[in-house]
């Protein structure tokens, strides 16, 4: 697997993101509705005069923007089984760990790029908004090292929906499936039992919010990582394995 | 084909649909996963002589705490009940979608949905009717005589009645999105992010209360004793305001897909 063969595999799948509607669609939706989102916050916080920061109205806007990095994440993998696409990609590309690391490369450059751009975005939006609000000042914030881990965050969500999208193939069971972990079953389970602090999503929050008893943003990041790399062999084993 | 037939074949070809009975899945053993968690862990807190620790000892709040799971599995019923029709087969076997040869068998179109609409409406209350008292009863099985009934059984048929609607107007709701939209995306994502805590309904209301009159906001008391925000509209004035979305949103969907080419 020479790194040049990569390089083209990759580009070829970015280039199949590209010129996929949903892809850019789904980008531009997760953009707008974070600047959207941190306006509204923004607006509510300087209603109730609560001391809020645009790095902290952004940090709060992170929930909301996971599901479309599910989408985002999901997306790469599930199209091309839409139609007949998958048997062309193979034909071109023979080589299926090849191809898969190419997909998971182009995956994750698309995901960690709209991660940083609607982070960004985001906090321009907060700023101005608070600007033009006249919010009372700003409570200390932290630093900007909490943005950086709110974009790792939606990078590696993005990155574990793509790992799930891999293993069942199909948009819907993909989609739904990782959306009911990340948003429904995580915040019930986390409401349970102490023990919810190691899903994928919780551990990983840990990035931008370093708020649990056991876990640090490193090792966080580390536990979504295991979880990563476990669904993303067993999907890489089948994907190498079985009929197109 | 008469109503009836097209009915018994909607409900056999969503009886053979895998993706369908995934939602079941999701809402009865999700539902049941859940209820044994917080049985077991409010038995706990009651044995260490802690039960403050925990919002309720109740048996049934246990049960009913698992309801956004049978959402879920009513969002995906509803949808893939007709993304499933737009799925293009493989192209060896002509790439075909099966809406065509649904249109072939049952041309009068607003039968079509209305058959699909009555299929969704009956795996709902099928799945309630298995999902709640299965929960109520793992719930009451673990926790036992320790904890503090404080629901009566008239006050728990009347809720589990309330969650089966939202269940049912959900479904509904998310098969006239996709039938509008043709593709299982956009209602799976409004649908599940609306019934999390994230939900974007819940952050308008932030901006304006008009927000409460949107279908999820409204029919929310529906879930008496899991709702977490102040204000809003009362249990049935919000069922009728979710009725009306639901049902002004179906005759949209029957509008469109009357009109429009397969």
């Amino acid at each position: 697997m020479s790194t040049v063969r990569l390089g083209n595999v990759t580009m070829a799948e970015l280039g199949k993101l590209r010129t996929l509607p949903a892809t850019t669609l789904t980008v531009i939706g997760a953009i707008l509705s974070g600047i959207v989102i941190t306006v509204v916050l923004t607006a509510a916080a300087a209603d109730q005069g609560a001391r809020a920061s645009a790095i902290g109205i952004t940090l709060q806007a992170v929930p909301f923007a996971q599901a479309w990095f599910v989408l985002l994440g999901v997306l790469p993998a599930t199209h091309e089984y839409a139609g007949r696409q998958f048997r062309t990609s193979l034909t071109s590309v023979p080589d299926r760990g090849l191809l898969v690391t190419g997909k998971t490369v182009a995956a994750l450059l698309v995901v960690a790029a709209s991660a940083a751009v609607g982070i960004g975005t985001s906090l321009a939006a907060a700023t101005i908004t608070r600007h033009l609000t006249d919010a009372p000042p700003a409570a200390h914030d932290g630093g900007p090292w909490p943005l950086a881990g709110a974009a790792a965050c939606l990078t590696l969500i993005g990155l574990l929906s793509h790992a799930v999208a891999l293993l069942v193939r199909h948009l819907v069971p993909a989609l739904a499936g990782t959306l009911s972990l990340v948003l429904i079953v995580s915040p019930v389970l986390g409401g349970l039992t102490e023990h919810a602090r190691w899903l994928p999503d919780r551990a990983v929050a840990r990035l931008y919010a370093d708020t649990d008893a056991v876990l640090t943003p490193g090792t966080g990041a580390l536990v979504a990582l295991g979880w990563i790399v476990l669904i993303g062999s067993v999907a890489i084993a089948r994907f190498s394995r079985r009929d197109a | 084909m008469n109503a009836w037939n097209t009915f018994a074949a909607e409900l056999r070809k969503t009886a053979t649909l895998p993706a369908a009975w995934s939602g079941v899945a999701v809402a009865l053993l999700g539902s049941a996963a859940i209820t044994l968690l917080n049985a077991i862990s409010i038995r706990a807190a009651l044995a260490a002589g802690r039960p403050e620790t925990r919002a309720f000892t109740s048996p049934f709040e246990a049960a009913f705490a698992a309801m956004p799971l049978g959402t879920i599995g009513a969002v995906v019923i509803g949808v893939t009940i007709f993304s499933s029709e737009y799925t293009a087969n493989s192209t060896d076997a002509g790439g075909g979608r099966q809406i065509t040869t649904a249109l072939a068998a049952s041309p009068r179109r607003v039968g079509l949905l209305a058959a699909k609409a009555a299929t969704i409406v009956v795996f709902v209350a099928v799945i309630a009717a298995v999902t709640l008292p299965v929960s109520a009863g793992i719930a009451r099985a673990v926790i036992g005589e320790a904890g503090t009934e404080t629901v009566t059984l008239g006050e728990a048929v009347t809720r589990c009645l309330g969650g089966t609607l939202y269940w049912t107007l959900t479904g509904l709701i998310a098969f006239a999105i996709t039938v509008l939209a043709r593709s299982g995306i956009i209602p799976l994502i409004v649908l599940i992010v609306n019934s999390s805590l994230v939900s974007f309904s819940l952050l308008l209301t932030k901006l304006t209360p008009l927000a409460h009159w949107l279908p999820d906001m409204a029919g929310r008391r529906l879930f008496d004793g899991l709702s977490t925000v102040e204000g809003g509209l009362d249990a049935v004035p919000g069922a009728l305001v979710m009725g009306g979305w639901t049902l002004g949103l179906l005759i949209v969907a029957t509008v469109v897909f009357r009109r429009r080419d397969a």
